[in-house]
């Protein structure tokens, strides 16, 4: 087993929500599985913040502050993002992004 | 190993598992319910991590309000049931690759970077009381100053010292991002309302 | 009146006149034709002619010519008052004073004339309008002027007065060519016969240019105009010859005279030239005083000289070189240098002092008053020079090959230009320059007339064509008086040439008439019998051809003799020339046999065509009156009194005081052996005359004598006489194949080399703008293009980054994420340092 879970921890499970979060924004055909990408990219930066609130006395109550707005940012973002792809989807009547692909050089 | 450890081992497996899972899953509701899952471990993890305002407010937010309206657009752009959308195999190694490089690099980069250590937490993690979470959140949006004294402090690079530190009050950025949060949403109802579909789909 | 000599320029100018009329009138006719509908171009080319030719032009000439006449002929008699007839000898050399700038000041002169003129300013102008000045030489000028003595007066009036009767003749004689359309029968195009718009005023157009320039030629002073006249009239033979130029045997004539005449006058010019570098001047007064010594001075210094009036030769000084502005010559017989004598004879004294010592001190570039020198040789090849272009302009052996063909032109050309006037400039040119003759040259002159009269005698023993028997007989004629003039016999020459104008016209008129009456049949073998028919024609032509012959009391005869005497004293004083004297006394009689022939053929017998004897018919007025008037002339312009004595012609004495002193003096002992075996030279001929007389009309009228049995008993001497001695042949070998030989080889080098090269060039040219096109396609444009393409190609490929794919956009946010944070970790330092 590792050594005492400390502040690399939680560093890591954040690099690995993060990761998977951008794999799968990179990844899935689904517009809502983008978005579902983008949520897990920000919570994995929250878990990075948190994780150094708790183990970083200088950053000690500023980074739950600031996982609070990042959490808020997430909805207003979602909501949007929701409304974009129901536009999308209107528009296409599918919400596959492969289709979007009018920006192709 | 003591109760922190395994649960952070519990939660930290179910949550990358989790995540792991939404990236894997061809079906988007199966990604939406690990998703969920996901959402959920996260918010454990910082209740682990002794914030329990932001952990309740992840659930209450994340959880009880993004995935749900991640689940209706699931819904609402529901395709046919044989209509899949794969991606093909080098894509995903593609990805992959992508991927396990951008994992090296962060984690290459927390392993190796000094983080200062602070040798204070523990205490405060005995109880719910003696953290004191929500107090410190709210004292830290009026701009209250409650710092750690600077002998408990340790492990800081390069025999640095930390700066001297003004309080700042967060209670207006948070009002701004409010504010924000609601024109968002004006925004996106007004982008989201009824219009005239452009017919069925081939 | 001041100066008669002007009426002499405005005679001159009379004719030239008229032809810039007739030029400006037909210059005008032809620039109305095209607007010839308008009502003003319409009058215009009405007026001047229209379709047909009109007569006005004719009267014009006419008028010109006989106005010209009646100026000369005052001149003629203002000028014998002036120089009443007395013997040249006691006249009074003149002594003329002569403004000439010499050195900074003005200074009057005396000048010497060694022609006796009683007023030179009256009879003689000179104007300068071109000067050469050649640095330490003093200038050389070209001048134009006029300088009248009594042989101009006599050349001028026989001139004018022939050109104003063929003028008339012609009137009559070219109706022809009156019609609008003349159809030439001897030219033969695709549909006949060419038909073509008559040229009336076009033949008196060049009438009027060559009597001006036959007039000029005769009033000149100096050689340059001379020579001016000279190549004017040559132009005019060539336009008048070559009157009918759609006939290629007259355009071929026309050709071959001029070409003929060139040849002599490149002689000429080197004549010229030499006259002009070693004597400095063209002036013929001048010219004769620089290089004969000049008869009398003020000190009366070379009267006494036994060398007046003579070419004085000398010999380089042995043991004295020439220094670098002459050299020193001793007057020596037979010297290679000629002594060239100063012009004014302010300095005198200087001609006393080489006279004195004989010892001449010669410089290269006299100033006036100082004594030059030239090589003898020179001064020969001058003289001969001069003569060639005589030879060429008078149709001598070698030069006379183009006479005969010339008769292609219309007769009254044949009449005026090639038998009275044009030829005998060459002769009247040898007359002028006659002091400036060598011993040598005159003695080349003597030869080339006799050799000529004997041939063209023989020649045209044998011709049918009766305008070609006068033609030779011109040229057998000219060779007289060319002889008479080489021997010395200056009177001689140019009393016969006189003389022989007005017979010679008058026969080329006479057979004028003979072809007009006959349609324009000119052989005479298709002739006979015409007597009756053309009487007039028929008794003026035997008045000529008695003339011709020699018989007494005729104006041939006194000519004639005249030379013959001169010929039998030069034979007398030089032996071994005697040749010189057989061949005039036998042509003689073969001139009488020809042209009895001729006469006997054309009129008396009996008709040999019945086409042509049917239509024959006696001529209009216009035709006949000049026959009679010519006729009653060439009986009596060389009577004299008594009448019966052949020296005592008063047109001998007139031109006897023209005569040079030079000629007087270096023949002096000749001309007394002429006079005393003159009636012996006569008499011979006249036996040979009446023997040949008879013997033609043997032949020719009684039939005793068959000529087609001479003609086979003899083919070859026929053939030989038949192709004129094959001159024309042997020309044709040795000049015109050759020519034409080189002419070919030079075209097949510019067809094959020359334009080969430039074709050649020109297809190199075209390959290498190919091979550049290629160049510039290929290489130049396809860098560009290729340029464009892998540009293109490029971006291409660079689009496909562009996939328009969400999902790869975030693949490259992540790698670039991915990137910078390897860049930040390789540089910021604290994490390294970790």
């Amino acid at each position: 087993m590792m050594p005492e879970v400390g502040l690399q921890s939680y560093l890591l499970l954040g690099a690995l929500l993060f990761v998977c979060g951008a794999v799968c924004m990179a990844m899935k055909r689904n517009a809502i599985g983008v978005l579902m990408g983008v949520e897990l990219v920000l919570n994995g930066a929250n878990v990075n913040f948190v994780a150094f609130a708790r183990f970083n006395s200088t950053f000690e109550i500023e980074g739950q502050i600031f996982a609070l707005f990042v959490i808020v940012m997430a909805a207003a973002e979602a909501a949007i993002a929701l409304a974009i792809v129901l536009n999308f989807y209107n528009n296409h009547m599918t919400v596959d992004v492969d289709t979007a692909e009018e920006l192709k050089g | 190993m003591d109760v922190q450890t395994a649960l952070f081992w519990i939660l930290a497996g179910l949550t990358g598992l989790s995540a792991i899972a939404v990236v894997v899953t061809q079906n988007i509701v199966r990604s939406a319910a690990w998703l969920l899952f996901t959402l959920g471990g996260v918010a454990g993890i910082y209740f682990l991590l002794g914030a329990d305002f932001v952990g309740a407010t992840q659930l209450i937010v994340y959880v009880g309000g993004i995935l749900v309206l991640v689940v209706f657009g699931v819904m609402l752009t529901a395709q046919g049931p044989f209509v899949t959308m794969k991606t093909s195999a080098a894509e995903w190694a593609i990805s992959l690759v992508v991927g396990l490089l951008l994992f090296s690099v962060i984690t290459l980069a927390a392993v190796n970077a000094p983080w200062p250590q602070d040798a204070h937490h523990s205490e405060d993690m005995e109880s719910a009381e003696t953290s004191q979470n929500s107090v410190k959140l709210g004292a830290a949006f009026l701009g209250i100053k409650e710092i750690t004294p600077k002998k408990d402090l340790t492990g800081f690079p390069m025999g640095k010292t930390p700066p001297e530190r003004k309080q700042v009050a967060y209670l207006l950025p948070f009002e701004i991002v409010s504010v924000h949060l609601l024109v968002v949403l004006i925004g996106a109802a007004y982008l989201a309302r009824a219009k005239r579909r452009r017919g069925m789909p081939t | 009146m001041e100066s008669p000599g002007l009426l002499y320029v405005a005679a001159t100018f009379l004719p030239l006149a008229s032809f810039l009329l007739l030029l400006l009138g037909g210059g005008l006719r032809a620039a109305a034709k095209p607007v010839r509908d308008t009502p003003l171009g319409g009058s215009i080319f009405r007026g001047l002619g229209g379709d047909a030719p009109i007569k006005t032009g004719a009267y014009i000439a006419t008028g010109a010519i006989g106005l010209a006449f009646v100026l000369s002929l005052i001149g003629f008699i203002l000028f014998k008052q002036d120089h009443p007839h007395e013997a040249v000898e006691h006249t009074a050399p003149h002594q003329e004073a002569v403004e000439h700038a010499a050195g900074a000041d003005v200074v009057q002169d005396w000048r010497l004339s060694p022609l006796s003129l009683a007023d030179p300013s009256r009879w003689s102008v000179s104007v300068d309008w071109a000067s050469l000045n050649m640095g330490s030489r003093p200038a050389t000028t070209l001048s134009l002027g006029y300088h009248i003595d009594s042989l101009t007066t006599v050349m001028f009036l026989m001139v004018s007065f022939i050109a104003t009767l063929i003028h008339v003749f012609s009137i009559g004689y070219m109706g022809d060519e009156l019609q609008p359309t003349v159809e030439d029968h001897q030219v033969h195009t695709v549909d006949g016969h060419l038909r073509r718009r008559g040229r009336f005023g076009r033949f008196f157009l060049f009438l009027s240019l060559f009597c001006f320039s036959m007039l000029n030629l005769i009033l000149a002073d100096n050689l340059f105009q001379v020579f001016l006249s000279w190549e004017l009239v040559g132009i005019c033979s060539y336009l008048l010859v070559g009157f009918y130029y759609e006939r290629r045997s007259a355009s071929n004539a026309a050709i071959k005279a001029f070409v003929t005449n060139r040849v002599g006058d490149a002689g000429f010019i080197i004549g010229l030239l030499i006259l002009w570098t070693y004597v400095g001047t063209l002036n013929f007064e001048d010219l004769f005083r620089k290089i004969r010594l000049p008869e009398n001075d003020i000190a009366n210094v070379a009267t006494a000289s036994s060398l007046r009036h003579r070419i004085v030769r000398a010999a380089v000084v042995p043991g004295e070189a020439p220094s670098r502005d002459g050299q020193k010559l001793q007057i020596s017989a037979g010297g290679d240098q000629v002594v060239l004598f100063p012009e004014y004879s302010r300095h005198s004294e200087e001609v006393r002092k080489a006279l004195d010592t004989g010892i001449v001190d010669a410089k290269f570039a006299p100033r006036t008053g100082q004594l030059g020198s030239m090589p003898y040789w020179v001064l020969v090849v001058a003289g001969l020079g001069i003569f060639l272009g005589c030879v060429g302009k008078s149709a001598q052996f070698p030069l006379h090959v183009w006479l005969p063909d010339a008769m292609e032109g219309p007769t009254p050309v044949s009449a005026l230009i090639h038998a009275a006037t044009m030829v005998a400039a060459g002769v009247y040119l040898v007359g002028r320059c006659f002091p400036l003759f060598t011993p040598e040259a005159r003695l080349v002159i003597a030869y080339t007339g006799g050799i000529t009269l004997f041939m063209a005698a023989t020649i045209a023993i044998v011709q049918t064509d009766i305008k070609k028997v006068l033609a030779y007989s011109t040229v057998s004629q000219l060779g007289y008086m060319m002889l008479a003039l080489g021997v010395g016999g200056w009177i001689a020459g140019l009393f016969h040439l006189i003389t022989h104008a007005f017979f010679k016209a008058l026969l080329f008129l006479g057979s004028g008439s003979v072809i007009y009456g006959c349609h324009h049949e000119q052989d005479m073998t298709k002739m006979g019998g015409l007597y009756p028919k053309m009487k007039v024609t028929a008794i003026t032509m035997l008045v000529g051809m008695l003339t011709i012959a020699g018989i007494p009391l005729f104006s041939g005869w006194y000519s004639k003799d005249a030379i013959l005497a001169q010929a039998l004293g030069f034979v007398q004083e030089y032996p071994k020339h005697i040749l010189l004297f057989l061949l005039p006394l036998l042509t003689a009689g073969i001139t009488a046999f020809y042209m009895f022939r001729l006469w006997l053929l054309t009129f008396a017998g009996k008709p040999r065509d019945e086409h042509v004897y049917e239509h024959a018919h006696e001529s209009p007025r216009t035709m006949t009156v000049p026959l009679i008037i010519l006729a009653v002339f060439s009986v009596a312009v060389a009577w004299g009194w008594p009448l019966y004595d052949a020296e005592a012609s008063v047109l001998n004495s007139t031109i006897e005081q023209s005569e040079p002193l030079s000629a007087k003096i270096e023949f002096a002992t000749v001309h007394a052996f002429a006079h005393g075996s003159h009636a012996l030279a006569g008499n011979l001929a006249l036996g040979l005359v009446l023997v040949a007389l008879i013997f033609a009309s043997l032949i020719y009228h009684s039939r005793v004598l068959d000529p087609e049995e001479a003609k086979q008993q003899f083919p070859g001497i026929h053939r030989f006489l038949w192709n004129k001695w094959y001159v024309d042949e042997l020309y044709s070998a040795i000049i015109v194949r050759p020519a034409l030989t080189v002419a070919h080889w030079c075209r097949k080098f510019d067809t094959r080399v020359i334009d080969g090269t430039v074709d050649a060039t020109a297809r190199g040219v075209v390959q290498l703008s190919r091979w550049d096109g290629r160049f510039d396609l290929g290489i130049i444009d396809g860098l560009v293009n290729l340029t464009a393409r892998v540009v293109f190609a490029v971006g291409g490929r660079l689009r496909t980054v562009q996939t328009g794919y969400l999902r790869s956009y975030i693949l490259f946010l992540v790698l670039a994420a991915i990137g910078i944070f390897a860049v930040l970790s390789y540089f910021v330092a604290f994490v390294r340092a970790g």
